[in-house]
């Protein structure tokens, strides 16, 4: 049977797998619940900040969840905290965010050493994490989750004058986008030589609905594929993660370039599958199933409907509430889990 | 230069998000006595009317409904001072905001300019709104309506709690409640007990119209 990890690398590499990887990237898309929280007595917000801490949650989770990977950060403000924008950590059952950009406009952007963004706020801890859980557990892919390029820069200066200045002043734009997705490359080419095997990127804010097409190719394409390039060149493979309806930019998916794409729940990915043949995709178990009370049986019969139309890496549609109780989550892996020896005691 | 030509700029201005136009025609309107009211009805709001439609159609995203209405504030903005006081109708008015735990507010701020431009009085609370905060402010205002804004499965609880609170303080008679954003559905209005669901800034226009007339 093979490792977790070579499981992960098997489907990026397009061979056999007894069962698709089930995993939960971390970031936006955090699996750091309640239960396991008040189990373990490792919390949030401490383990926002700590290492050792960030490292020991992320262990706990993946070892009551039953997911084929660990997820880190928990948050999507890692990166413009670094940047200099103004973060309220959260509670236990509430995820960080971003209290005030900090710029009103791109005009005003300074453009910061990236080296020494690299050892502010919490990107120091995140890498201490990756480095502890890959010697702690050398056969479990360990997941960096980004956030991405559009979101992070409308994190760093007021997403309303950001999202207009995309059409009003491409120039300014470009220049500051260009500025975090730097930022995002070197976090990520430091993460993985501290250990980390997967990066993740999700961007909310660079949905198709709120950009529509021609901005998502202009700005999204452009900017999540030089990422995703720089970081096959350091030698991991990438997930993309679009929020909300992709309709209006499906066909530039597979423009980016990432070795799978994940999807919000609304989108059937076995339709995504035929019209793009060519690309892997992930997801997408409802988060909101998942967050139900007595939601068990539908959990495991919707997630074999994903295992048996091939969905290649199986994942929640869009994170998970912390409120989402353990024994959910846990039916949802151990449906993937068991599905190979279903799928043998059939065959 | 003729009220239709001064209107069509309006028009013009909002549809392609320039702000420089929409001042232009703005000067020109006053300069010509041309009413202020009528500017703004038949000239910018129009022009958000097409944004709103192009909205919808999927020609227009949000980057350009958002420079629509830079164009759309800059031209209200010069003609505000010369609006004549008018008698009897008094426009509605909304209070709107992202609930507690949400700082995804995007959305909520198209929702509240597409309302603006269709003529409600809009009162933005904000993000990350108290369940408190929107009842006191839905009491002070006398508002008709609210309107509650969740991207995040993880917040939307919180909409409950807004309905709950507004029960409890007795309000939940004299005000329509109305949700929206990503995480949103019918059925979850349903469950919760609001008084409509829609599902983008156009639809949240004519939810409001729909409501309010069913209020009067």
């Amino acid at each position: 049977m093979p490792t977790p990890k070579e499981r992960f690398q098997a489907v990026v590499e397009n061979r056999p797998v007894d069962y698709p990887p089930v995993i939960c990237p971390g970031g936006m898309m955090s699996a750091t619940v309640i239960d396991v929280m008040n189990e373990t007595g490792i919390t949030l917000p401490a383990a926002h900040h700590d290492g050792e801490l960030m490292a020991r949650l992320a262990e706990a989770v993946q070892q009551r969840t039953g997911f084929d990977n660990f997820g880190i950060p928990f948050c999507m403000t890692v990166e413009a905290e670094a940047a200099g924008s103004e973060v309220d950590f959260g509670t236990l059952e509430c995820e960080p965010k971003i209290v005030k950009e900090r710029f009103p406009d791109n005009q005003s952007v300074i453009y910061e050493d990236i080296n020494l963004l690299l050892t502010r706020g919490r990107v120091p801890a995140v890498i201490e994490a990756a480095r502890k859980l890959s010697q702690w557990h050398p056969d479990i892919p360990v997941s960096l989750t980004l956030t991405g390029p559009i979101s992070f820069a409308a994190s760093l200066v007021d997403p309303l004058v950001f999202l207009k200045d995309l059409k009003k002043n491409p120039a300014a734009s470009h220049k500051v986008v260009a500025y975090v997705n730097d930022f995002l490359i070197a976090f990520a080419k430091l993460a993985i030589g501290n250990g980390v095997d997967i990066v993740t990127f999700a961007d909310p804010t660079a949905t198709g609905e709120i950009l529509g097409p021609k901005t998502f190719d202009e700005y999204v394409v452009r900017y999540l594929g030089e990422a995703v390039t720089a970081i096959h060149e350091a030698g991991a493979p990438t997930i993309v993660h679009i929020c909300g309806d992709i309709k209006p930019v499906k066909h530039l998916l597979p423009k980016i370039g990432a070795d799978v794409i994940s999807t919000d729940a609304m989108l059937s990915l076995a339709e995504l599958k035929k019209e793009l043949p060519g690309i892997k995709t992930m997801g997408n178990l409802s988060t909101y199933l998942l967050d139900q009370e007595g939601a068990i049986d539908r959990i495991t019969a919707r997630t074999r409907t994903l295992v048996h139309q091939g969905i290649n890496v199986i994942a929640p549609a869009c994170g998970l509430s912390t409120t989402s109780p353990i024994e959910n989550i846990k039916a949802f892996t151990d449906a993937v889990h068991q599905s190979v020896a279903e799928t043998e005691s059939i065959g | 230069m003729s009220k239709e030509l001064i209107l069509k700029k309006f028009t013009d201005a909002v549809v392609n998000g320039d702000e420089d136009l929409a001042v232009e025609a703005a000067n020109e309107a006053i300069a010509s006595n041309l009413d202020a009211t009528e500017a703004i009805v038949d000239g910018l709001s129009k022009g958000m009317g097409i944004v709103g439609e192009y909205f919808e159609s999927q020609e227009y995203f949000l980057p350009e409904v958002i420079v629509a209405s830079e164009a759309f504030k800059a031209g209200v903005k010069i003609l505000q001072p010369h609006i004549k006081v008018q008698q009897g109708t008094k426009p509605s008015k909304i209070v709107i905001g992202t609930v507690q735990g949400d700082t995804h507010d995007i959305g909520k701020n198209i929702v509240g300019i597409m309302l603006g431009a269709a003529g409600f009085e809009v009162i933005d609370v904000g993000r990350d709104v108290s369940p408190k905060a929107f009842v006191d402010k839905v009491k002070e205002t006398n508002a008709d309506l609210l309107g509650l804004s969740a991207l995040m499965t993880t917040s939307m609880v919180n909409m409950k709690k807004v309905l709950a609170l507004l029960n409890e303080e007795g309000v939940r008679g004299q005000v329509k409640v109305m949700i929206g954003g990503a995480a949103i559905s019918q059925r979850y209005a349903d469950e919760i007990g609001a008084d409509g669901y829609s599902v983008d800034a156009v639809a949240a226009v004519r939810l409001a119209q729909k409501l309010v007339a069913v209020a009067a």
